[in-house]
Order: C-alpha cells, then sequence, then structure tokens
C-alpha cells in the first residue's frame, strides 16, 4: 500500500513518538511514502528499529487511520503541517533532524524568531532579563520562541505577551496537554498571542525524553537562541547546541561570577557565544529596522544609571549599597552594612530595604532574598513582586 | 428514709457540671448497682468503693445498694465519683452525718486501701462549685492548690476516706488550702535563650513581633538554619499571661490531666510530631479531651515542618484560628474548648530542603518544589501574619560575631510593654484585631497612608494581604512606642508579606 506523503509523514511522527528515536533520519535514500508498502522487517532492518520498537511499529500500523487522525485534530481546532507540506516552517526544515510533522494550536508567526531558554529554577535576576528581553522584541514584533515551561520560558512569554508581540511555546508533550499544570493561564494567552506547536499528538504524556527532543524544534524554528541563566546541565545548553548544528546565532546573558545557576550559560560565553550584556546593542543586532523609533527609551535608562543616586536618604542608601547584584538575604545585608556603616538597627534596615523595593531600586525574590534591579533601573518593574 | 445525697461535680468539656449522687440502701438481696448514664469507669467505682470502705475500717451494708446520678441524661465518666458515692453509702449506713454533709461538693478517686488520687479538672471543679453556691469543696489533697488558685469556696484537700469522714464529722480540723501552697509551676526553670543563637537577626525580629502582637508566623528555611531553634526559644520572650488568662490555662491543661497541680503561669508552648491525627490536634476521643490546639490556648502552638503534617488534619485549624475555640462533636456530646494561640510553623522550601541555598545545590525538579509547596491549604496561608525566610548561617556567623546577641531577657521586656498598651487599648492582641476595630486601630496618617497605597499598588496587595500587614505595622509601632503608625512601621511591615516561594 502506497500512500500519499502527507499521510506517511503523519504515520512517521505519530511512530517516532512512540519508539523514542529518530526513524526519519534512519530512512536514507527511502521515500517516506513506502514506509507503509514495504514489509516490517525490511523497514526495521533500515531504520535499525530494536525489538520494542518493531513491535509499536506493527501495532500502529495496525491501527492507524489517517482520516480519525485528522478528525481528532480538527475538532479540537489544532492544525497538522507535515514535512511534505508547504506550510511547513522553511527553518525548522534546515536542521539535522526536523519531525515529520508539526501539530499546532494558533498559528506559527512568520517573520524573525529569537529563542528565549534557560533554567527552570531561575533567580530573580534571570527571570527579570527574560521578561524583559521578551518585552522588547515584543515591542519590535519579534516572535520570542519558548519551551513552555517554569522560569525563564514562563517569563519570556510572559515578556512577549505584555508588549502584545508574537510568541510561539514549543512542547514536549501531546499537543492538548498543559503542563506544567501551573502554567495554564499562559499557555491561553500565548495561544492567542501567536502558537503552540508541538511534535506530539493528542494526549502524549509529558515524558522526560520528550523535553531534549523538543529543544531541536525550538532552536530549529529560531533565527537566534538566547541563553538567559543556565546551570551546567541544562535542557537550555541542548538547545544552544541544536542551534549551533542548525548553523543559529547563540548568544548568552552573561552571570555573576561562582554561581551554579549560571555555570553553563557563562561557559558558552567563554566557549564564545554572543555576550547579551547590553539589551540595545543586542536588539540593533538582532532586530535592527525599529531601532530608531526607541531612542527616547535609551535616554531613560541612562538616567537610572548612576550606582546609588545622590537623592536617596541616608539609610536608604547606606542600605542599598549592602544590596549586592547577586541575591543576598536580610542578614548578609545588615552584615555589609554593618561593616562600612557601623551597626544598624535591623528594623531600620528592614524599613529602608522595603521602601527601595518600592521606589524600584531592589527586587525581593522568591527566597525572600533582596538584590539590585539590574535592568532599566528604578523605572521598570512592573514584575517580580507578587504578594 | 435512708436515700442519702452528696453533691458532686462532673467535667464536662472543660467547664464542671453539677451532679447529685443518690445513694438508697434498702432491703433485699445484698448488691450494689449504679445508674444514671455511668461509664465504665464509673462502673468500675463499685468495687473501688467497697474494698476501700471495708480497707478504711467501716462496714459495707449488706443490703440493696442502689447509687444514681443526677440528673440521669448526662453522660458520666471517670472515677472522680468513687469518693462521694463512698460518703453517700457511709452517709446511707448511718457512719456519717447528712448534715456534715450539707452545701458541700466532694469529688476523688479511691484507691483500694482507702487512699485518695488526684483527678482531672480541679479547677473548673472549684468554679462549678463556686457557681453552684457550694460553701465547701472537699477533694484529693494533690488537686487542693490548683482549685484553690480561683478562690471561692473554701477548698479542703484529704488523704484518704478515713480523712475526710472524720472532716465531715467535725472530728478532724483540715485547714483550708491556699493557692500558694504548691510553688512548682512558679519556680523560675532555665530556659533557652535567645542569645545564644548566631546571627539570624531578622528571624529574631520577626519573632519578637510575633511575640508582641500575637501573629502567626510561618519560617521558611533549609535544614539546619535554626528554625526549630528560634521557634523552641520563643516561649522566653512572650508577655506575662494575665490572670484571667492563667485561669483558662490551667482549665485545659487540668481538664486534660496535663495540670502540675497550680496555676500555670508560663505561657503554653505546645510542639507536636507531624503524624499527629486529627484528635489529637483539635481534641476529642471517646472520652473527649482537648487537643492541642487548645493546649496552646493563650501560647504557642509550633508546627514544625509543615507540609508533612497530613492536611486534612491541618484543615481543623482553620475553625480555631478564626474563631478562637474548637468545637467536637461526639455521638454523646457536642464539647467547645478554648484554642486562642499563636501558630509558629517552619517549612523547608522543597522536599531535599536546599532550594535558595546559596552553598548547596537543590535535588528537586521545579514540579517536586511546587507539589511540595502546595500542600499547605491556601485558607491556612491566609491566616498567617509574617512570613520569614531563614537562610542557613555562614562559617563567619556561626564562629560568632564580635557584637553580642541580646538576652531574651531584654527582648521579653520591649515584648511586654508593647502587649500591656495593646491591652490597654482594646483588650486585645493585635492579631485578633478585625473590622471597625482594625480600622480603628491602624488608622494610617498623611505620609505612611501615601506610602501604603504605593505598595497595594506596586506589590498587588489582596484586602487579606492588606490588614495583615495594617495589624503588623500596629504591633511594631506599639514595639517602639509610638502612638501612630509611621512610614517605618508599615514598611518594615511589609517586609514579613508571603513571599513567592510560599504561594498557595
Amino acid at each position: 500500500m502506497r500512500v500519499e506523503p502527507r499521510v506517511a509523514y503523519l504515520f512517521l511522527s505519530m511512530l517516532q513518538a512512540r519508539v523514542g528515536a529518530s526513524v526519519v533520519s534512519r530512512l536514507g535514500d527511502l521515500n517516506p511514502a513506502d514506509v507503509l508498502a514495504l514489509p516490517a522487517g525490511e523497514i526495521a532492518a533500515r531504520v535499525k528499529l530494536t525489538e520494542k520498537g518493531w513491535r509499536a511499529f506493527e501495532e500502529l500500523k495496525e491501527s492507524f487511520d489517517p482520516a480519525t487522525v485528522l478528525a481528532r485534530l480538527e475538532e479540537k481546532g489544532i492544525g497538522a503541517v507535515t514535512f511534505a507540506d508547504e506550510g511547513y516552517p522553511s527553518a525548522l526544515a534546515e536542521i539535522p533532524d526536523p519531525p515529520p510533522a508539526l501539530f499546532v494550536d494558533g498559528d506559527v508567526p512568520l517573520g524573525p524568531t529569537v529563542a528565549l531558554v534557560g533554567s527552570r529554577k531561575a533567580s530573580a535576576t534571570g527571570i527579570e532579563a527574560a521578561r524583559t528581553l521578551g518585552r522588547a522584541l515584543g515591542e519590535r514584533e519579534v516572535c520570542v520562541a519558548s519551551g513552555l515551561a517554569l522560569g525563564i520560558d514562563a517569563a519570556a512569554h510572559e515578556g512577549a505577551v505584555e508588549a502584545g508581540g508574537p510568541t510561539i511555546g514549543v512542547l514536549g508533550c501531546g499537543i492538548d496537554v498543559v503542563y506544567p499544570r501551573s502554567n495554564r493561564l499562559l499557555f491561553g494567552r500565548v495561544k492567542s498571542g501567536g502558537g503552540i506547536v508541538s511534535e506530539y499528538y493528542l494526549g502524549e504524556a509529558p515524558l522526560q525524553w520528550r523535553f531534549p527532543a523538543r529543544n531541536r524544534i525550538i532552536a530549529g524554528l529560531s533565527d537566534v537562541v538566547v541563553v538567559v541563566e543556565a546551570p551546567e546541565k541544562s535542557g537550555a545548553l541542548i538547545t544552544a547546541r541544536h542551534a549551533l548544528e542548525a548553523g543559529r546565532d547563540v548568544w548568552a546573558v552573561p552571570g555573576p561570577f561562582a554561581f551554579a545557576e549560571c555555570r553553563g550559560s557563562n561557559a558558552l560565553l567563554a566557549d564564545g557565544a554572543g555576550v547579551l550584556w547590553d539589551l540595545d546593542r543586542f536588539l540593533e543586532v538582532v532586530a535592527p529596522e525599529a531601532a530608531s523609533a526607541r531612542l527616547p527609551v535609551e535616554q531613560d535608562a541612562a538616567a537610572g544609571m548612576e550606582p546609588i543616586p545622590a537623592e536617596l536618604p541616608e539609610k536608604e542608601a547606606a542600605a542599598l549599597a549592602g544590596v549586592g547584584f547577586e541575591p543576598a538575604g536580610v542578614d548578609v545585608v545588615a552584615r555589609r552594612v554593618a561593616d562600612f556603616a557601623g551597626g544598624v538597627e535591623m528594623r531600620e534596615l528592614l524599613s529602608a530595604l522595603a521602601l527601595l523595593e518600592l521606589k524600584g531600586y531592589v527586587t525581593r525574590d522568591a527566597g525572600g532574598a533582596f538584590v539590585r534591579n539590574s535592568i532599566g533601573g528604578p523605572s521598570r518593574n512592573p514584575g517580580g513582586m507578587r504578594w | 428514709m435512708s436515700v442519702c445525697r452528696v453533691r458532686s461535680l462532673s467535667l464536662f468539656g472543660i467547664d464542671a457540671l453539677p451532679v447529685e449522687v443518690e445513694v438508697d440502701v434498702g432491703a433485699g438481696l445484698p448488691g450494689f448497682s449504679i445508674v444514671g448514664l455511668p461509664d465504665a469507669a464509673v462502673q468500675e467505682a463499685r468495687e473501688r468503693v467497697r474494698v476501700a470502705i471495708s480497707n478504711s475500717g467501716y462496714k459495707f451494708p449488706t443490703k440493696k445498694v442502689i447509687v444514681n446520678l443526677a440528673p440521669a441524661n448526662l453522660r458520666k465518666e471517670g472515677p472522680a465519683f468513687d469518693l462521694p458515692i463512698a460518703l453517700a453509702v457511709l452517709a446511707a449506713s448511718g457512719v456519717v452525718s447528712e448534715e456534715g454533709l450539707e452545701g458541700m461538693g466532694v469529688v476523688g478517686e479511691l484507691s483500694l486501701d482507702g487512699g485518695l488520687r488526684g483527678v482531672r479538672g480541679a479547677l473548673s471543679m472549684a468554679e462549678g462549685a463556686r457557681r453552684e453556691g457550694l460553701e465547701a469543696l472537699v477533694l484529693p489533697k494533690q488537686n487542693a492548690p490548683e482549685a484553690a488558685s480561683i478562690g471561692g469556696p473554701g477548698v479542703y484537700g484529704v488523704h484518704s476516706l478515713a480523712e475526710a469522714v472524720d472532716f465531715i464529722a467535725g472530728e478532724k480540723d483540715v485547714a483550708p488550702s491556699s493557692p500558694a501552697a504548691n510553688g512548682r509551676e512558679t519556680a523560675e526553670e532555665p530556659i533557652d535563650d535567645f542569645a545564644d543563637v548566631a546571627g539570624q537577626r531578622y528571624a529574631k525580629r520577626a519573632l519578637e513581633v510575633t511575640a508582641a502582637g500575637g501573629h502567626n508566623i510561618l519560617m521558611n528555611g533549609p535544614p539546619g538554619s535554626g528554625k526549630t531553634m528560634l521557634a523552641r526559644r520563643l516561649p522566653g520572650i512572650l508577655p506575662p499571661l494575665t490572670r484571667e488568662e492563667s485561669i483558662a490555662v490551667t482549665k485545659v491543661h487540668s481538664a486534660a490531666g496535663e495540670g502540675g497541680g497550680a496555676l500555670v503561669e508560663r505561657r503554653p508552648f505546645r510542639a507536636p510530631h507531624h503524624t499527629i491525627s486529627t484528635s489529637g490536634l483539635a481534641g476529642g476521643g471517646s472520652n473527649p479531651r482537648p487537643g492541642e490546639v487548645s493546649l496552646a490556648h493563650h501560647g504557642v502552638l509550633f508546627l514544625d515542618e509543615f507540609p508533612e503534617f497530613n492536611r486534612a488534619t491541618l484543615e481543623v485549624l482553620r475553625q480555631p484560628m478564626e474563631d478562637g475555640q474548637v468545637t467536637i462533636s461526639r455521638v454523646a456530646a457536642t464539647l467547645t474548648y478554648p484554642a486562642r494561640f499563636t501558630l509558629v510553623c517552619s517549612m523547608n522550601p522543597c522536599p531535599c530542603g536546599y532550594s535558595g541555598d546559596r552553598r548547596r545545590a537543590c535535588r528537586c525538579s521545579a514540579g517536586q518544589i511546587e507539589r511540595y509547596q502546595s500542600r499547605i491549604s491556601g485558607p491556612l496561608l491566609d491566616r498567617i501574619d509574617l512570613f520569614v525566610d531563614v537562610p542557613r548561617l555562614t562559617r563567619e556567623e556561626l564562629r560568632g560575631s564580635s557584637e553580642a546577641a541580646e538576652t531574651s531577657g531584654e527582648i521579653r521586656a520591649r515584648v511586654a510593654a508593647a502587649r500591656e498598651v495593646q491591652l490597654a487599648r482594646g483588650g486585645v492582641s493585635n492579631a485578633a484585631l478585625a473590622g471597625r476595630k482594625l480600622r480603628a486601630t491602624c488608622a494610617l496618617g498623611g505620609d505612611a497612608e501615601a506610602l501604603f497605597s504605593r505598595a497595594i499598588d506596586r506589590m498587588a496587595l489582596s484586602g487579606r494581604a492588606h490588614d495583615r500587614v495594617l495589624r503588623v505595622a500596629r504591633t511594631i509601632a506599639d514595639l517602639a512606642g509610638e502612638e501612630d503608625i509611621a512610614v517605618e512601621h508599615v514598611a518594615e511591615a511589609l517586609n514579613y508579606r508571603r513571599a513567592v516561594a510560599v504561594e498557595g
């Protein structure tokens, strides 16, 4: 039985989701449309299927009915683009191991795309950086791609949505599965601001191996990949590797010295990734066309560059000097302040810190630690604080 | 007529209700039965009373003895009726004169040799006796100082059945007990001092605010950061109990059989293990007893490793935290125990404990951390006023810094002064402020109001969080001895708000 290519790719897609390995890249000169026609033994030998893979193949072949598969998608308003289709993103088609089919909820935004990836357990600084980058890219109508995970991913999507820019979320589970659950509101916002894509069909579980695999899609859909904050063993580094293999630019946001949380992203810098130390320079390279429109904001940012503004009251200035670029608990801040300003009453320090937070000079992170508000000075800090 | 009556009291919740013990010694086959909803312990009084009477040198009547405990619809439990039953039997057989028992309440458990054992709830019994207009209360010697401490009827402690008989007959003089007779609880026990804790000034300050205002607090930090050590030192800085509070606390402890035989002078500190059952925490059992929430009345309930507690168990905290009392419904009865406590809890930020720690990597996935933190229900978190992060100490801090830490005594003096201000102002601690009272006592002036409205916008404070900040700011102002809440008080209070890490 020979089928049309679209159906064959759909079949391959579902086979790959079960086998857990790339089948398409091992097909060689074999025409995908022949997969369903050739005897199972020959296919298995060609693509080196394990015994388990073979069984999955047989089972799937038995039950596979393209009409039902597509009807179920249609019912949910989800589209399917296969490798054989016109609408398959051309950038994605260039990577070494493109997914045979992509399920799309919403739209895949056209135009330039930048991936913002990083640790799920990021620091307040990292989250803030991801949000700011997402917002800045969104303002320039550059699509932000990420993985809809917690931490950096979520902040990047949120930033893009806030700015009203396009964004695309790539899932490591079935296209209709919301994982992690706590991001369900964000899922809706990303869907309406752009789209959600996955190479996995409806209902597929978020298995561990599927996340590294989906990272190649994030890299493949993007022109540039930015690693915001990543420890040494991080999925974000896998995305960066895929990006390099596919010939995309990789940037990283520099993190502080000697922090395990930033070793991965800093190592990328050491290996020659683009150094994202200044937002405007980055934007000029990545999205040059709209650069002139943002000049007034740059002046604003420059105004907030003074390390410790002179207009701060004495106690707040002393407290601000005790807050570093890395998060530090109140007791650490108290010790630093005591070191250069003599003793400080805990109650005075606490009220000074709260006032600084309100004025936007410092941010309190999830662990109750204080950190200097690095980006944009005191004027911009809508996120990062919840009750 | 051979029916004799002795008045006694029965513990019902933490209150004592009057019970009349009627004994009829009549013709018939010799026997001994008790009616009037007695439980097993009361039924067994038959054997104890019979043997104790014989062993005290009296003769148990060889007639049909029927004991009725009135009112007959109230369930009677416990061995406290032994002594009144024995005296009523002796009165019916003519050993004790009925006139001698006039206006007298009697409670006590008998031992087989005729000696007396202590009973639960002596203070409540004395209070009940006063309410009933009894002139005297005879009870076991070891309960006498506790019963005498509220002042009321004459309290006479006796050692044995024989002594009680002699006292009623007027043959022996027993001096009325005075509250000071037992000094065990009042003695200063050495307790842990805050000066022993290195560093952690932030957490100490938060605990000072907690103690002063009676606020609930949650400490979040990795293992070994000293959360438990800090919490255990909290009793040392709590304000002293007022006399009414002291009586209320003693009543609960005595009803639970945990009384020390005198008035409790120190605020209770209860630290149940996280495997505690629902009835252990709220109170209950077929013979209802106060649970940990009630034993912590006017004191501190410390729940270490908060998320490890069974979620259903923790839910029972909601009623007492709202109403200051806990109601237990059982087949036999519905009881209400007082339970106004300061909740102190501690938790790790994640299952492995090291999330957010600078020097040790956390091994938990983001999902695991989320699940761990969501084990505590939102409504419970809503009732917590202060959220404090307790980081692990650095090496220098552990070695002991040069600056001497404050002692518990110094902190306690500030706390006591602040609490006095609160009681003088509204009669309640700041933690109990609500509604109109809250708005009246926590009105903000000019600058403070401006700062607070800005904080509400910037930090997206909810309505409940808004009230929490006000209450805590009020306490901080009280600690500073200020009449009005100023900018710095509100600002400090804002630090204790819930961090994202413990978002419900």
